[in-house]
């Protein structure tokens, strides 16, 4: 949908080659990225992020449910997200469904390593919330949490953008403690009291965020806008936490890239998302202290 | 159910003629061409237009005026209860279409004849009342587009329960099943332009009922204006005009 | 107008949901005190010259629901907070304080502390709500005490002794209720106050009454998780449970879930449910179904005797009999094998206040001390209740109201405190209050904003009402009236006119109440509320207010009245040809009353006009009677009683049948005439919302007693249809003149009552009316005394086009309370009248003992019921003393309904004509009651 001259074409792609943005950024720096959290009230856990132009919601519900009988002892995360057509005309009606999936797909990816569920979440060495703390009772009741990202505008590198705000969602997130009466047992469904007072947290320190390079030419930036993105050859989204281990990657759009440069790209994300990790760590307790004041 | 206590409070402690804090917020999307976000309490839509731009389908165009087009969408999260709806449901057409003959009437289209106006609303939190937040919505982005109008649509509810006229149902008393009368309205015209009513009312009390959705819509409309001109000093301000 | 936004998080079990809602907080909520300088004093309450503002804890208005009922205590703040919770733990008493705060009379104030921006608390960390609705009690305290500044005293009065505690601490004024009533210096209203309130203060150190038999008597009650998941699961099942007005130890369990009725028989099985009681049950194992009826009455000390009562009118009146009837199939299981269980749980209480009196004791030597004591209700169904008083001398010979507090399971009988005393036992008018009571029956005057609904007195026909489109004037049709002797509040009068075509056209005016009657005024919803007039022995008490009832609505003689009326044209063979309804102006000429009306038309000699009117509408009417009884229609006879009461006394005189005179039945014939048209008129306008009146086909089962005896006496009954009953009846006559009258009045009491109902509750085959043989009946000529017969009025007009149908009837759930209402006002209405009867029965007999005829109708292990005629009472004969037990002397014989001497000489048997005496005893003091025996 990007109308651009061939003129403003070649200023792009010069000033990445220069290492000079058109909004006046290097190759490798972030827009400033803005936190909010608690913005939907009836979510468990929500939080909105604002990259440049790029505005993105992200809310976390919990609900009861059975855990899935191969795996009695874990509870499930499901991630959707939907484009809204505020965004871009484009999105109307069906069409922000392809998008939409995509990221979904990514981000499940990235932060949950995949449907299997044999993925981040899964290994306890990432130190990330584990499926297992989200059992009730074993086999039986365990919380199943629902992720929905919503892309309310939309100026580029939506991936990043979903998945900080996710990570803000669910350090925001309190999950009621559950008490299960006593006595039920066998096949029975037991009786359990959702508590009105007591809120579990989850640990998001583990929780890694998505660096997404994107392939203009011969270089690659982060944080591309949507002008950026028109002109990109293929990109690599890699999540990275805190230990600086990769917990999930995707390359998308078509051009083939050479496997050295991947290898390259994946140093050069461990690299940026130290100082992103820092800075949405901040932006996440400035907006958490916003919020407690409110 | 006590809707209103013997005191006079709802339950949650407004009087009966009284309306939510309405709050509105205009350019929320920075690459539309308008937009606005407008909360009425705990009910909180976006909206963006898009336009007037060139007619996408060419078979739609019309020669004399502008193709105006609406799109209302509601957030996963936007309810109590995870929804998980197909895109364009019944109700979602439906609401659609009420907002985009309501916004349509009032947006002087003939000044822009083969162009194409698109609006889009997105409810982030429902608690009640969202197609009059919507319309609300639509006003501000449409003025915030600069698109021309005849005057500025407001919208308000009011209801009926414990025999009582209510203004600006939130959603627990929109459930309570009794009558809901949505009003639209042009305040500067003085005249309705959308009247919505589920269940039955007698007509002595309707006169009352919607009296009172049309107060709260001047209200509204105060309150857009204020808006709209606060907005319109900053902008001046901005230009150093 | 401030909006200061604060979130409330809820979750709610089941699906787990974050519920969000806004919570607005104000500076325009007033204080309420007169003396107060800073808040609009348009809305004060409390009094300028009150010492002592008192606020409320929960708990105090939860259990001392009585005391604050009582004048004595005023100025009192109840906080929103408070009415909430009290709303969410018990309704009933929530009803109840809302109605001393909306009673202008009162001085109590609804502060609502939840939404003033300085009052309202939000919840801490790891704080309770119960914890934080109390801290929110001692903020709103504080703020009353700072903000009236000292100018009166500001008391909280709380029973929670944490709350109590910290409210000290805080410098607030805190007290627990008994302390304050104690202050007060009011002996009498230490009574009303309940003692060992689930509030922790006060009542763990006080004994019980017999130390000795502190033991475990019933079962655990299980906790509301537990009762929940088992009727999830099937193994418990809920219902309302109803005992058996006759044997207090038996009672039955109506469940959807088994689609049948569980018996509970005694009350450890009952397990300390009272009647009315939502409670989940247990079935029994299948072997115990049967065992259990002999235990039903042995494990309990104080078994009951019948007494001697009225007549029953109906299946509903009638003693429930279980277990001997055989099932409809006949040689199959006997009914007994009905399942029965016991009771594990109490969902809902059921628990008001009874009328009754203490259980006599020895009058205590000093007085003033607390005495324990047994109260007795008068309602045979609620077992006996434990209170404490200070003045048991005064109240052991007075009829008392009583109410439950609490049941534990060391107890044999429920806890409950005196409320109040309504007068000596025995004294007329305070059993008759006892009766008004018992049948929740509102005898107050009417209020002034119902009375202000009323037209200025004296009422005429105004020009506007004749000149009205709607109206027909029929003022120069002869109209006269025929009703009981002395009847003042005539709602029904009638015409009959030749026409020359040898025709006749007859009306039926009915007086024009919604006229005077506009729906939702205050008049309308007393009316609807009262549901019917009652009439007693000696009073009656009206649905609507006298000026209507005897005055404005009456249509009496030689005055201009409005009316709604019913006119047919007939064919001298009372065939209806044309039936045409308007609302009319009439005059009546003749207000007669059933007997003048039968001496005219007896008299052979008078040819007056309106002698001829009678004559011609009392020969439509027999044909039309016929005709209905061919249709189906049954006879049935009651034994009604007429009393002949003193006018200064209003003692009885007399007593004997009532008669019942062809007169009577012309009228009768008419007006169901009239209603069978108005049914049909409104239900083809209003399928979905017509008031109706159906009277259910009666079961088999129900007619099993009559079968039985009839059967014994050689007599077969066609039962299949109701044409069928009717005709067999016709067919029953002895010897005996009075055999006929004797089985028609025992087949009354097989049926059960008719009922009304919201048409579109029910599918039209059930619109039946049994007992008339009609498809579709209803109540419309009665509209003075009957609220049924207002609605149906409505909706005639309505259905003819003249006024809107009112906003109610599109409301089907409400339309249906309202139909429920009235079928229980009426029921209560003819409860009501029978126990006044009764009542005049035992007066009259007090100083007259009497020989006279009686009639066996059932038989007994140790004796059997008989049946008076002429005083339209029943009651037991024993022929053995109590608690022999037969004693082995006598034997029944089922089969025959026959009980026999072992050797032979003696045998009474169903129907047979005995000889009795009757008079009052007093097996106790202030106890009388009618006793029989054989001669």
């Amino acid at each position: 949908m990007v109308g651009l001259s061939l003129g403003e074409k070649h200023f792009i792609q010069g000033g990445i080659a220069q290492d000079l943005r058109s909004d006046g950024r290097k190759r490798l720096t972030y827009r400033p990225i803005y936190v909010e959290t608690g913005v939907i009230p009836q979510a468990n856990g929500s939080a909105r992020v604002r990259l440049g132009a790029t505005d993105v919601i992200a809310s976390v519900k919990a609900e009861l449910g059975k855990p899935h009988p191969l795996q009695p002892d874990k509870g499930k995360v499901a991630i959707y997200v939907d484009c809204s057509p505020t965004a871009a005309p484009i999105f109307e009606g069906r069409g922000g469904e392809e998008l939409s999936m995509e990221l979904s797909v990514a981000l499940q990816r990235c932060l949950l390593g995949g449907k299997s569920g044999a993925g981040y979440f899964h290994t306890e060495k990432s130190a990330g919330i584990s499926l297992s703390s989200l059992v009730v009772v074993e086999g039986k009741i365990c919380w199943d949490l629902y992720i929905d990202g919503l892309v309310v505008s939309s100026d580029g590198n939506l991936l990043d953008a979903l998945g900080a705000a996710i990570k803000a969602a669910l350090s925001n997130t309190g999950i009621p403690r559950v008490n299960v009466a006593a006595g039920a047992s066998g096949d029975e469904e037991p009786e359990v009291d959702v508590s009105d007072e007591e809120f579990l947290q989850f640990d998001t320190s583990g929780v890694p965020v998505i660096i997404t390079l994107t392939k203009v030419g011969r270089h690659y930036i982060v944080d591309a806008t949507t002008e950026e993105e028109s002109q990109m050859s293929s990109a690599v989204s890699i999540s990275v936490n805190r230990q600086g281990h990769i917990c999930g990657l995707t390359k998308r759009g078509g051009a083939g890239v050479d496997p050295s440069i991947i290898l390259d790209m994946i140093s050069v994300a461990k690299h940026v998302s130290e100082q992103l990790l820092n800075q949405l760590d901040s932006e996440i307790a400035a907006a958490e202290a916003r919020e407690n004041e409110s | 159910m006590e809707y209103v206590s013997p005191e006079g409070l709802r339950l949650d402690g407004r009087r009966p003629m009284e309306m939510r804090q309405i709050r509105g917020e205009i350019g929320a999307v920075a690459k539309a061409d308008g937009s606005a976000v407008f909360e009425m309490g705990n009910t909180k839509v976006i909206a963006a237009v898009y336009g007037p731009r060139e007619v996408q389908n060419r078979s739609q165009q019309m020669n004399d005026q502008a193709l105006v087009r609406c799109e209302y969408s509601m957030a996963n999260f936007s309810t109590g209860d995870r929804m998980r709806k197909p895109k364009g449901d019944r109700r979602s057409t439906e609401i659609s279409l009420v907002i985009r003959q309501t916004m349509e009437a009032c947006i002087m289209t003939h000044l822009m004849p083969r162009s194409q106006i698109d609006i889009f609303v997105q409810v982030l939190q429902a608690d009640g009342g969202t197609r009059s937040a919507c319309i609300n919505a639509a006003t501000l982005a449409l003025a915030d587009a600069g698109i021309p109008m005849r005057d500025l649509v407001t919208s308000c509810s009011s209801g009926y329960l414990n025999s009582t006229a209510l203004l600006d149902l939130n959603y627990v008393e929109d459930s309570a099943g009794g009558p809901d009368v949505t009003v639209g309205f042009l305040p500067k015209l003085d005249k309705v332009t959308l009247l919505q009513m589920d269940a039955k009312l007698p007509l002595d009390i309707f006169e009352n009922v919607m009296q009172l959705a049309i107060e709260g819509c001047k209200a509204v409309a105060n309150y857009i204006r204020e808006l709209l001109l606060e907005n319109t000093k900053q902008l001046e301000y901005r230009r150093g005009v | 107008m401030l909006h200061s936004k604060s979130f409330v998080k809820k979750t709610r079990g089941g699906k787990v949901t974050k519920v969000v809602r806004e919570h607005y907080l104000r500076d325009d909520i007033y204080c309420g005190a007169s003396i107060c300088k800073v808040c609009d004093p348009s809305v004060a309450r409390l009094s300028a010259s009150a010492s002592t503002i008192l606020i409320l804890d929960t708990n105090v208005v939860l259990n001392q629901i009585d005391l604050l009922e009582n004048p004595a205590i005023d100025d009192v703040v109840l906080l929103s907070i408070v009415l909430e919770e009290v709303k969410n733990k018990n309704l009933s008493v929530y009803n109840r304080v809302r109605s001393i705060c909306s009673n202008s009379l009162r001085k109590f104030f609804v502060f609502s502390n939840e939404h003033h921006k300085d009052t309202y608390v939000k919840e801490m960390d790891g704080e309770s709500k119960n914890d934080r609705n109390d801290r929110a009690i001692r903020v709103a305290t504080q703020w009353y005490q700072t903000h009236l500044g000292g100018a009166t005293r500001v008391l909280l009065l709380t029973n929670d002794r944490e709350n109590k505690r910290k409210a000290n601490e805080e410098g607030i004024s805190a007290e627990t209720v008994e302390t304050y009533v104690k202050s007060l210096g009011r002996p009498d209203l230490l009574d009303l106050l309940v003692q060992n309130a689930s509030g922790d203060v006060g009542m763990e150190d006080v004994e019980d009454l017999r130390p000795s038999k502190r033991k475990i008597l019933y079962t655990e009650h299980k906790p509301m998780s537990e009762i929940t998941s088992g009727l999830h699961r099937g193994i418990y099942h809920q219902g309302k449970l109803r005992v058996n007005r006759y044997n207090p130890f038996e009672a039955y369990v109506g469940s959807e879930s088994i689609g049948d009725e569980i018996i509970i028989y005694g009350r450890t099985n009952m397990n300390r449910a009272f009647d009315g009681d939502i409670v989940a049950v247990e079935l029994l194992p299948q072997d115990q179904w049967h065992e259990e009826k002999s235990l039903s009455i042995a494990d309990e000390e104080d078994e009951e005797e019948e007494g001697v009562h009225l007549v029953p009118g109906s299946a509903d009146d009638a003693p429930r009999t279980t277990g001997q009837l055989q099932g409809s199939s006949g040689e199959t299981a006997p009914v007994s094998f009905r399942p029965s269980g016991r009771v594990v749980g109490i969902i809902k209480r059921n628990w008001h206040s009874y009328c009754g009196s203490l259980e006599p004791m020895p009058k205590p030597a000093g007085s003033g001390g607390i005495a324990h004591a047994l109260f007795v209700s008068k309602d045979r169904r609620i077992p006996k209740i434990r209170i404490q008083t200070r003045q048991l001398e005064n109240l052991l010979d007075k009829r008392i109201v009583v109410a439950v507090d609490s049941w534990d399971r060391l107890s044999r009988y429920p806890s409950g405190h005196y409320i109040r005393t309504i007068g000596e036992i025995g004294d007329r008018d305070t059993e008759t209050e006892v009766v008004l009571i018992e049948n929740d029956i509102n005898s107050r005057p009417f209020s002034s904003q119902v009375l202000a609904c009323l037209p200025p007195l004296p009422w005429s026909v105004s020009p506007e009402d004749l000149t009205n489109p709607i109206r027909q004037d029929l003022r120069h049709l002869r109209v006269f009236s025929v009703d009981p002797p002395g009847c003042k509040d005539i709602d029904d009068a009638l015409h009959c006119t030749s026409l020359p075509n040898g025709n006749f056209e007859v009306g039926v005016h009915i007086a024009d109440v919604t006229n005077f009657v506009q729906p939702g005024t205050p008049l309308d919803e007393e009316a609807t509320q009262r549901g019917t007039s009652v009439y007693l022995v000696e009073r009656r008490i009206d649905m609507l207010p006298k000026p209507l009832t005897e005055d404005i609505c009456s249509l009496r003689a030689d005055v201009e009245r409005l009316a709604f009326s019913v006119i047919w044209e007939m064919t001298p063979e009372a065939e209806i040809i044309s039936t045409r309804y308007t609302k009319s102006v009439i005059k009546s000429c003749a207000a007669m009353s059933y007997i003048e009306a039968q001496a005219k038309m007896d008299d052979s000699r008078l040819m007056d006009p309106l002698t001829t009117d009678l004559r011609n509408m009392n020969t439509l009417a027999k044909i039309m009677r016929l005709r209905r009884i061919e249709r189906g229609a049954i006879t049935l006879a009651s034994a009604e009683v007429k009393f002949q009461i003193d006018t200064e006394t209003h003692d009885p005189l007399d007593i004997g049948m009532y008669q019942i005179r062809e007169a009577n039945q012309m009228v009768e014939e008419f007006m169901l005439a009239a209603n069978v048209s108005v049914s049909e008129k409104i239900l083809k306008h209003f399928p979905l919302c017509s008031l109706l009146r159906r009277h259910p086909i009666p079961t088999r089962e129900m007619l099993q007693p009559l079968l039985l005896t009839a059967a014994a006496v050689g007599l077969n009954l066609d039962v299949s249809s109701s044409k069928a009953l009717a005709d067999s009846l016709d067919r029953a006559v002895g010897d005996d003149p009075y055999f006929n009258k004797l089985i028609r009045i025992l087949a009354t009491r097989c049926m059960t009552q008719a009922v009304y109902f919201c048409s579109g509750d029910l599918s039209p085959p059930e619109y039946h009316h049994y007992g008339l043989a009609t498809p579709i009946y209803t109540h419309f000529t009665s509209p003075i005394r009957r609220y049924a017969d207002v609605i149906v009025h409505r909706l005639l007009a309505a259905s003819l086009g003249i006024y809107k149908l009112p906003v109610i009837f599109q409301d089907r759930p409400q339309l249906t309370s309202i139909a429920d209402n009235l079928n229980y006002r009426h029921r209560n209405a003819q409860m009501a009248s029978r126990a006044s009867v009764e009542l005049h029965t035992l007066i009259y007999f007090r100083k007259r003992p009497t020989d006279t005829e009686a009639r066996i109708v059932k038989i007994r292990s140790n004796g059997f019921i008989v049946f008076l005629p002429k005083f339209g009472i029943e009651g037991p004969v024993y022929l053995t003393q109590r608690g022999e037990n037969g004693g082995g002397e006598w034997f029944v014989d089922e089969q025959q309904q026959k009980i026999k001497k072992m050797d032979g000489s003696l045998s009474y048997s169903v129907l047979q004509a005995v000889r009795i005496h009757l008079e009052v005893v007093e097996p106790q003091p202030n106890r009388p009651k009618l006793h029989l025996s054989l001669l």
